[in-house]
């Protein structure tokens, strides 16, 4: 798989077989894992119930858990897209400018997932010596989602790069 | 008519609210680029001035990134939580 930004200011991922599209659906598939609090869920938590734990939990967590629910289905939905175009085979997808942030948020969701269930830790600190399996390949996902991130960083969130936004 | 009247008196009390602080707690997911972009983008902070804040949570563990009113700190806070930030709301000292 190679990723490159493209001349219109987003960037190109070009997957080489049907292994690379499993890669991406993966974002998916870890954001939504079913074995930890959904992370509107821990959000929420947050909140201590002496400055309101219980009205957030009722007013603002559902808002969050939808807006989080949505950015994931627009991210999968353009990869079935992209999938469905080349085939299952070779094939681009591009994330443009405007679809910037909910790719940001989906790969974020991903890696505070595995993170949430793995325990990585701080990247400094971590050793795959002797580590199963399983949390090995976790932990690469996890790399690969953030060396997307580290481009749409660089490469397309930066503030000269955006359209002005009101604060 | 009865024998007793009933005086009704009105007492105004005005004390000052106390102010509320948005608290960003580090984490070792969101990327140190990030957490200064989002920062610029929800307050309208400055790169330098979001770059200090975002240090402060990286070494500290944690940052006050801004302080007021409780209406305007609970916006913030959903907001920060909305781009994924470890965030959560104190009452000033």
């Amino acid at each position: 798989m190679k990723a490159m930004p493209t001349l219109e200011g987003g960037l190109r991922i070009d997957t080489e077989n049907f292994n690379d599209w499993g890669v991406l659906r993966s974002i998916i598939v870890d954001a939504n894992d079913a074995t930890t609090h959904d992370l509107a869920s821990r959000m929420g938590a947050l909140i201590s119930e002496e400055v309101g734990g219980e009205d957030w939990e009722e007013y603002i967590v559902p808002d969050l858990r939808e807006g989080f629910h949505d950015e994931l289905a627009q991210v999968g939905a353009a990869i079935e897209s992209a999938i469905h175009i080349a085939d299952g085979g070779p094939g681009p997808i591009w994330i443009n400018r405007d679809e910037v942030f909910p790719w940001y948020s989906a790969l974020n969701q991903a890696r505070l997932a595995l993170e949430e269930r793995y325990h990585f830790g701080p990247a400094e600190t971590i050793s795959l010596e002797g580590v199963d399996p399983v949390k090995r390949t976790a932990f690469m996902r996890s790399k690969f989602y953030c060396a997307i991130q580290c481009l749409l960083l660089d490469h397309v969130m930066s503030p000269s790069k955006l359209p002005q936004q009101n604060p | 008519m009865s024998d007793t009247d009933t005086l009704i008196r009105t007492e105004e009390v005005t004390s000052l609210d106390v102010p509320w602080n948005v608290v960003v707690n580090d984490d070792p997911v969101n990327l140190m680029g990030y957490v200064t972009f989002v920062l610029t983008k929800v307050f309208g902070y400055d790169e330098k001035k979001a770059s200090i804040l975002m240090i402060q949570v990286h070494r500290q563990g944690r940052s006050i990134v801004w302080t007021g009113e409780r209406e305007k700190a609970e916006f913030y806070v959903q907001q920060l939580q909305g781009h994924q930030l470890k965030t959560n709301l104190e009452k000033s000292q």
